[in-house]
């Protein structure tokens, strides 16, 4: 029996997928726990996409019935309704059995059935020179597109559903006679074939976001439960790798692979490797639970700065830290617009006094809080409850935005 | 406040505000073609459309019903007028009417379906507008017609609604088995790069080979340099395969098990890894010192980098190292009679001798000093307490 070297790793990370790096945190982890990418929860979301397209061709269907004695050659639409329903079907079960995809060639067969159910639908109905009243399929393979919403990119369906509105469009022009009371119909079967997909593509859209910035949030969420000072997630992996890379070098020395005295490449080589690992090895670069957080996060990363010069952040205990967490959480994500210009600035320390409690001796770690772009009454109401986790805080208003000053209570380093 | 529930809520209402505005658009463009309702009607629903597309965009940001029920109102008024006043609404205006009651004001289902109270509100708007709806326009159209498209539109958008809300609770719980794995994973990444990072006087020599390197291994032997590299190159196959490294002879590395080690073997290493790369080391006064394993790495680290700055800058190849203890603490002395220094003129701050000497001295409590004159060599106090 030969060797085959093992798909997946106990962590559920797919192996040999190229070398490539993953620069993004979160896309990494998505990858690692779900070997495909749609059926995080948007699974689900497809099988309510495909009742909702089979409630419609229901009705689609229906109305075929009831239209079917005026058609003078009833045949053709017969059979756009039959291919219809057949590229649905076939695409539904498809994608249910390989796994929320749907391959190139697969969306290639599902738009020529679509286009070949349009095409016999209007030539079925051109002779009725009214095509807004008379087409069932043609308007239902609108709806057709939102069954594969979830399996494939937005782009994708919008394209598709912006070459059915205009080929329907030019169709109306052409056939019918624009009265009056002819327009209403045909203004209503190009909206009700061109809307439900746009519509599904931004719930979906929406929806995966949603997920996203809800991995990022868990994700990062894991640091509350870090110690005072961590490296952090890559710094491990960098070590790791830079050990690695110095064994080889010496142990190529040492065979005697690589000569001595060494030439300019491979000096330098050791010079950096030197170097990186000195850089590696000195304490300072150990940070905080909050500054990994914030560099870790995608969403975080991108509006917060700290200030947290003595390393103060480290002293909160879990509770505090996911007050902070949320309410920083709160305030960036709590808005419509992605480019919000929202930013908030966090200054942790220095200490200002010691407090004796019941409990034990403590100190005073102020917080400040300061932003930009948010309006104190626009703040979400749970932050409040974010920030009281985190100790007693005042709020005011600076330069026309939130600023909160907190003073956080944590035990004394001094007597761990 | 689940914050997933807010992240859900956010979704419903930016779907219902795309949902309801784009078919009251298409409505309103139904009832703007010529002829299809009484002027008057037309001119009392421009503004109340209006308000329908307020109501809609604010469902878009906020959750009060509050403006879904002054919509679903001002639909129903628009429905009247249009039906009632003159001679009612030709074939495009009923068409309007339909998507206004079928689709765009069924859009409000997709918030209505969350708790209770909305369920019920939903329920009753769905009878109340419908049955508006079909009694109004029995006169213009089959009612069957009517009350199918209605009862589509309705249906589907709370199928939205419902299936958004089941799904993302789903979607929500693999997260969080993504979290805790990602928990796991980080303790584990943490623990493993503190045991590199532990593991300090194996990358001391590790980093002392490799600056031999970084010149070419040029002034070293290259039998001692191949030795060297042997040795380190097995140390860190050892660290990486997760063994303790145990070195017999080999760099100054100590993982011994005991939290307390004889001084006295360490310093012996010391002396014949400089003694490969022609530095001669003399020791001085008392070898059997015991001390925590963590004050002597950082003291070993720190002796070691001053060798090294005496191999690599004073022009001479013998050093002295003089040991001496008291009740608190251990002294060691680096003298060499090399060229020496102006103080100011190579600042101690200098990434070397602060990071790697200084700053582990003082995180076990120790401290350094130096003296040095141009022409007169350089001495170099370490002091760690015991």
């Amino acid at each position: 029996m030969s060797y085959a070297p093992p798909e997946e790793n106990t962590l559920g990370v797919i192996l040999g997928r190229g070398k490539r790096r993953e620069a993004d945190a979160t896309s990494r982890v998505i990858r690692a726990a779900t070997p495909r990418r749609a059926s995080l929860g948007t699974g689900f979301i497809g099988i309510g996409a495909a009742v909702v397209v089979g409630l419609r061709a229901i009705y689609g269907f229906v109305w075929f019935v009831g239209l079917y004695p005026t058609y003078p050659n009833p045949l053709f639409a017969a059979l756009a309704w039959g291919i219809l329903l057949a590229v649905l079907i076939a695409v539904f079960v498809t994608a249910r059995v390989i796994g929320d995809q749907l391959p190139d060639w697969m969306f290639a067969i599902f738009l020529v059935g679509l286009a070949a159910a349009v095409a016999l639908d209007l030539y079925a109905i051109w002779p009725l020179n009214d095509i807004g009243r008379h087409a069932t399929a043609a308007v239902t393979a609108g709806m057709a597109l939102v069954i594969i919403v979830t399996l494939r990119r937005g782009r994708d369906i919008v394209i598709a559903t912006g070459v059915l509105g205009a080929v329907l469009a030019v169709a109306m022009v052409l056939n019918t006679r624009f009265v009056p009371e002819d327009i209403a119909p045909q203004v209503t079967a190009l909206a009700f074939a061109v809307l439900p997909p746009v519509i599904g593509v931004v719930i979906v859209r929406g929806f995966r976001r949603l997920v996203q910035v809800e991995l990022d949030r868990v994700l990062v969420q894991s640091t509350v439960s870090a110690p005072r000072f961590a490296v952090g997630m890559m710094a491990s992996e960098e070590l790791a790798r830079l050990d690695l890379a110095a064994e080889e070098l010496l142990d190529s020395v040492a065979t005697g692979k690589t000569k001595l005295p060494l030439d300019p490449k491979t000096a330098s080589l050791a010079a950096s490797l030197a170097t990186e690992l000195r850089l590696h090895l000195i304490e300072g670069r150990r940070e905080t639970w909050l500054y990994h957080a914030i560099t870790e996060s995608d969403l975080l990363g991108k509006s917060v700065t700290l200030t947290d010069k003595a390393s103060l952040a480290g002293l909160l205990d879990p509770q505090q830290r996911d007050g902070l967490l949320s309410a920083a959480w709160l305030i960036v994500s709590d808005t419509t617009k992605t480019n919000s210009g929202r930013s908030v600035q966090i200054a942790v320390g220095p200490v200002t006094a010691a407090v004796e409690t019941g409990t034990g001796h403590k100190i005073t770690v102020p917080i400040v809080i300061t932003t930009t772009g948010v309006a104190r009454n626009r703040v979400d109401p749970a932050t409040w409850d974010a920030f009281r986790k985190v100790g007693q805080y005042s709020d005011s208003t600076q330069n026309s935005s939130l600023r909160v000053d907190i003073e956080c209570l944590v035990d004394n380093p001094a007597d761990q | 406040m689940d914050l997933i529930a807010k992240e859900r809520d956010r979704l419903l209402q930016r779907t219902a505000r795309v949902y309801g505005l784009s078919f009251t658009v298409v409505s309103l463009l139904c009832l703007s073609i010529p002829g299809a309702v009484d002027p008057v009607a037309y001119l009392v629903s421009l503004p109340l459309y209006l308000i329908i597309g307020l109501c809609q965009w604010r469902i878009g940001v906020s959750r009060s019903l509050l403006w879904v029920l002054p919509s679903f109102l001002a639909g129903l008024v628009v429905l009247g007028g249009v039906t009632m006043l003159g001679d009612g609404p030709t074939q495009a205006g009923v068409s309007a009417m339909a998507q206004l009651t079928g689709a765009s004001l069924a859009s409000a289902a997709i918030v209505l379906t969350n708790d209770a109270l909305r369920r019920v509100v939903l329920g009753v708007a769905f009878v109340v507008i419908g049955g508006a709806t079909a009694w109004l326009l029995a006169p213009y159209q089959a009612m069957g017609r009517t009350i199918a498209l209605y009862v589509l539109g309705w249906t589907l958008a709370t199928i939205i609604g419902f299936w958004i809300s089941a799904g993302v609770p789903q979607a929500a719980r693999r997260i969080a088995s993504i979290g805790r794995a990602h928990r796991a994973e980080r303790q584990a990444s943490e623990t493993e790069a503190q045991r590199r990072q532990g593991a300090r006087l194996l990358h001391d020599t590790v980093l002392a080979t490799l600056t031999l390197l970084a010149h070419s291994g040029v002034g070293v032997a290259p039998d001692a340099m191949r030795q060297q590299a042997a040795d380190d190159a097995r140390l860190l196959r050892q660290l990486r395969l997760g063994a303790t490294p145990m070195p017999e002879s080999s760099g100054v590395y100590n993982l011994e098990g005991a939290s307390e080690t004889v001084l006295g073997t360490t310093l012996e290493s010391v002396k014949q890894r400089f003694g490969r790369m022609g530095l001669e080391v003399s020791w001085h006064g008392t070898g059997q010192v015991l001390l925590p394993s963590d004050v002597l790495d950082a003291f070993l680290l720190a002796l070691a980098e001053c060798l090294e700055n005496v191999r690599r800058h004073s022009g001479v190849t013998e050093a002295h190292v003089t040991i001496t203890e008291d009740e608190t603490m251990i002294r060691a002395m680096v003298t060499d009679s090399g060229v020496g220094f102006v103080l100011d003129d190579v600042d101690s701050a200098r990434l070397g001798f602060k990071d790697s000497v200084v700053a582990r001295l003082r995180e076990v409590g120790g401290k350094a000093r130096l003296f040095s004159a141009p022409g007169s060599g350089t001495t170099v106090v370490l002091e760690v307490p015991r």
